[in-house]
């Protein structure tokens, strides 16, 4: 019986090694609320993920030197467009080396129409460390992880969980709302 | 219950994307002589699944296969040859063809010791950046350090011809 404890000790916390590199970094499983964060953007705007309270997010970290995020970003644009109107909002965090302007060339070339942020160390850890790229994470309309998502999936599958992400409800409680206000920077 | 959790550990492994680590083959004592260049291959071998950039990659956002190499002084290094990338596209976009190494490649370093070093053993040093990628996932650029060592000897004497045994030489 101790040896089974200790293998499942082992298997823990080789399983957290290999998502962040720390120990310290959060374990999101679904239905965790989205930590918040607080990031420049593009255009020098300060954005926080709650500034999306009430909408359906599809959350990608992407970087430039990425080959399957490039895939996916017109599929993002597309899902932009489409289901914008009805609560979506893409964000990019870009967990990238390149300058700010040159990640911004990146993007206009792919034709993104959502804000893309330039992502902090910091940031990849609240989300478990980001040790592959592309990762998205779908995240209910009340703050919730609904999907992860690690690397490159099919357009009708990121579909769907917006979909999914879609159909929930906002919060409603004031609680919800605090749990979510702790800021990284 | 023990095998459950064994498959459980090997799926999580596969599942979480697990950035792959380059390895760098134990290079034998190079002898250089002083005044003179001599080549050295340094093997690499990228893990069976996948890629990286090749040093000349077709796209200027994507991070090129990199060494960068920190000698003693006196010990010149001359060029650095990469070899010519695979072209090759994957899964992630069909129609576009990437300049990658994947499996074994090799790298060859020129190191050209000056007259003035004195001869004896040294440790060349340096470090391999590279970025790699699987079927449907990239993962952040790595280093991996390199090294190896250089015994520096004497030139050779200079030949002193001797017209009277020269098979060249015809009166």
């Amino acid at each position: 019986m101790a040896f089974v404890v200790a293998l499942m000790l082992y298997v823990g916390y080789h399983q957290a090694r290999r998502q962040g590199g720390a120990l310290a970094a959060p374990r999101l499983t679904q239905s965790s609320l989205a930590p918040d964060f607080s990031l420049e953007s593009l255009d020098g705007k300060t954005m926080r993920l709650s500034d999306f309270r009430g909408k359906a997010v599809l959350l990608n970290f992407w970087a430039t030197w990425c080959g399957p995020c490039k895939v996916e970003m017109p599929w993002f644009v597309d899902l932009q467009n489409q289901y914008g109107s009805q609560g979506l909002q893409i964000v990019g965090v870009a967990m990238d080396d390149a300058s700010k302007e040159d990640i911004g060339k990146f993007a206009k070339d792919m034709g993104v129409n959502y804000p893309i942020l330039i992502g902090k160390e910091s940031v990849g850890d609240q989300y478990g460390g980001v040790p592959a790229l592309p990762e998205s994470f779908v995240i209910t309309r009340d703050g919730k992880i609904m999907d992860k998502i690690i690397g490159l999936r099919g357009k009708a599958d990121i579909e769907d969980a917006i979909k999914k992400a879609l159909n929930t409800r906002p919060a409603t409680s004031q609680a919800s709302i605090e749990e979510r206000s702790s800021v990284a920077r | 219950m023990l095998i459950f959790l064994a498959a459980a550990h090997l799926l999580s492994a596969q599942t979480l994307g697990k950035a792959p680590s380059l390895t760098f083959a134990a290079v034998p004592l190079v002898t250089a002589e002083r005044a003179q260049q001599t080549m050295v291959n340094l093997n690499f071998r990228v893990p069976p699944g996948y890629h990286i950039n090749s040093n000349t990659p077709k796209s200027e956002f994507l991070i090129p296969t990199a060494l960068k190499m920190d000698l003693p002084t006196d010990i010149v290094l001359g060029k650095i040859e990469y070899p010519v990338g695979e072209d090759a596209s994957f899964p992630f976009s069909p129609d576009e063809k990437l300049s990658v190494y994947s499996g074994d490649f090799t790298i060859t370093v020129a190191v050209h010791p000056m007259q003035s070093v004195v001869p004896g053993k040294y440790e060349m040093h340096g470090v391999l950046r590279y970025q790699a990628c699987d079927n449907a996932a990239c993962f952040p650029p790595k280093t991996l350090p390199v090294s190896f060592e250089v015994k520096v000897v004497k030139e050779p004497p200079a030949h002193k011809a001797n017209p009277a045994q020269s098979p060249h030489v015809h009166n």
